[in-house]
């Protein structure tokens, strides 16, 4: 997707033995959700998702139910909410 | 572990309301909504040739501007401003304030309206006054601390200083059905319209969509620095009209609010249509035709403006103008969003507590929309036929297909409500029923 504001931030991502990791904390909406779900959407069955984000984000949840996934909350430091993505379809 | 929906962090559980505090501003409006084209249906014989005071055709459009477009603002807004700015609210006791005094002071107001009984008017004028003073005061108090989102807070910001505006050119009106006028009708009247269709209400719409276009179409945040130029066009553009309803050169400042209008009106939907084309998700179906027929219907208004600016000789351009700007511009787009944001809204409380939550699309019964679509849209035609050809009939016809309609989306509502609880219902079911 091409960016409409360039000097926008882009969010973090990585790999991880336990799956992918990104980081989209300091991001304004909607940016962490569509690079969430552009990471989602790329990823192959069975991979795991792990979300770094500053903020539980309530408007994901319908989106990743719409394509078949789930969220799950897990362990994080203070501050931060992190998230186990899933496929279940 | 626990299911990320069921966990909320305390700030964010507190920034979604319970679902049944923007639900009943929802509702409200599809109840006002179908109410509307019933008082249409009963002033038929004089709209084609309305021009204010009292009656069944000021009750409809007053049926649609406070009950269903300022209702459903003030759900909507209620909503999704604590979501974006990262501001809860103080608590739930001051949305259900405004809803219970705004809800009957709509009815009041209205059937006064219709009935011709000033003292109805005022009773209903008085409450709605109340219920707006409270919801600007929960706006200013969200907007004042917020973080990120210039551009949509600068919109909140212009949006609330048109209410207070309108509540000014409100008061002076319907006290002049009691008279005691405040400013002179014409004065008061100009200024009214413009404040409500173009500021109050249109600064909240196009604000709003900086937030919504690019949720729904997944696409990156349009740029600030151009959000903050058409908000500060859109705002210049109001106060230009604010001083030429005062008679400071009337001429030249309205053409030159009209430029500028187009203007901000213009780079907004830029920004809509690079959001749009730049988003992960490409079908937009139906709910975006009647957001694009809206866009359309804005710049008619404005084409509209310029024409009665310049005194074109065309009968009813009055008529027309409103039609483009409440029924084509503001009634569209907000069903529009609405047709979007109520399932979304439900799927979004659903997924509290539940590992795996109904879908947006699970809970949107289809044929109702559709019906409500193209019953929508012929209505608008009719009602700009009749108006072009001064008949009554056409605007009866209007009027019943409108109902249809509404009456359709009103369905909608209640089979996603039935769904939800349904959902609902069933996983607890389950829940109960796992070892």
């Amino acid at each position: 997707m091409k960016p409409d504001n360039p000097a926008a931030p882009l969010a973090r991502r990585w790999r991880e033995a336990d799956g992918e990791h990104i980081d989209v904390r300091g991001l304004g909406a909607p940016a962490p959700l569509v690079a969430i779900l552009q990471l989602v959407g790329s990823v192959g069955d069975g991979t795991v998702v792990l979300v770094h984000h500053d903020r539980d984000p309530l408007m994901l949840y319908p989106e990743l139910a719409e394509i078949g996934w789930l969220a799950e909350r897990i362990d994080a430091p203070a501050g931060e909410v992190r998230l186990r993505l899933l496929r279940t379809a | 572990m626990k299911t990320a929906a069921g966990a909320f962090l305390g700030g964010a559980a507190s920034r979604l309301l319970p679902l049944s505090i923007p639900f009943r501003y929802f509702g409200a409006a599809l109840v006002y909504h179908l109410l509307a084209w019933l008082a249409l249906l009963a002033g038929a014989a004089e709209f084609s040739h309305f021009a204010g005071g009292l009656g069944w055709p000021l009750a409809a459009l007053h049926l649609v501007t406070l009950g269903v477009l300022v209702m459903t603002a003030i759900g909507a807004s209620l909503q999704l401003l604590p979501v974006a700015t990262r501001q809860s609210l103080p608590s739930t006791f001051w949305p259900k304030l405004i809803w219970w005094l705004y809800t009957p002071g709509v009815a009041a107001l209205t059937l006064g309206m219709g009935r011709g009984s000033p003292a109805l008017l005022g009773a209903g004028g008085l409450a709605i006054a109340l219920a707006l003073l409270v919801y600007a005061l929960l706006l200013a108090r969200n907007l004042a601390p917020a973080r990120g989102m210039p551009g949509v807070v600068a919109h909140g910001w212009a949006a609330l200083g048109c209410l207070l505006a309108l509540l000014a050119t409100a008061a002076s009106l319907v006290l002049s059905y009691l008279g005691l006028p405040l400013l002179d009708r014409a004065t008061a009247l100009a200024l009214h319209i413009s404040l409500a269709g173009y500021g109050f209400m249109g600064l909240l719409a196009l604000g709003m969509s900086y937030i919504l276009v690019p949720m729904f179409a997944l696409s990156a945040a349009p740029e600030e620095r151009r959000i903050l130029l058409s908000c500060a066009l859109a705002v210049l553009a109001l106060a230009l009209a604010a001083l030429a309803a005062f008679g400071v050169a009337p001429l030249a400042l309205r053409l030159l609010a009209i430029a500028l209008g187009t203007g901000a009106v213009l780079l907004h939907l830029q920004l809509m249509r690079q959001a749009l084309r730049g988003g992960m998700r490409r079908a937009h179906g139906a709910d975006f035709v009647l957001i694009r027929v809206a866009w359309g219907a804005l710049l008619a208004s404005l084409g509209g403006a310029l024409a009665l600016v310049c005194a074109a000789p065309l009968d009813m351009l009055a008529q027309l103008f409103v039609l483009a700007l409440v029924g084509g511009w503001l009634l569209s787009f907000l069903l529009g969003m609405l047709r979007r944001i109520l399932p979304f809204l439900a799927a979004m409380h659903a997924a509290r507590g539940s590992r795996r939550p109904p879908t947006a699309s699970s809970l949107s019964a289809q044929r109702p929309l559709a019906l409500h679509f193209a019953c929508h849209l012929l209505a608008l035609a009719l009602l700009v036929l009749a108006l072009l050809l001064d008949s009554t009939l056409l605007v009866r016809l209007a009027a019943v297909v409108g109902a249809l309609g509404a009456g359709a989306f009103g369905l909608f509502f209640v089979l996603l409500l039935a769904r939800l609880h349904g959902s609902g219902s069933a996983r607890a079911a389950a829940s109960r029923a796992a070892p």
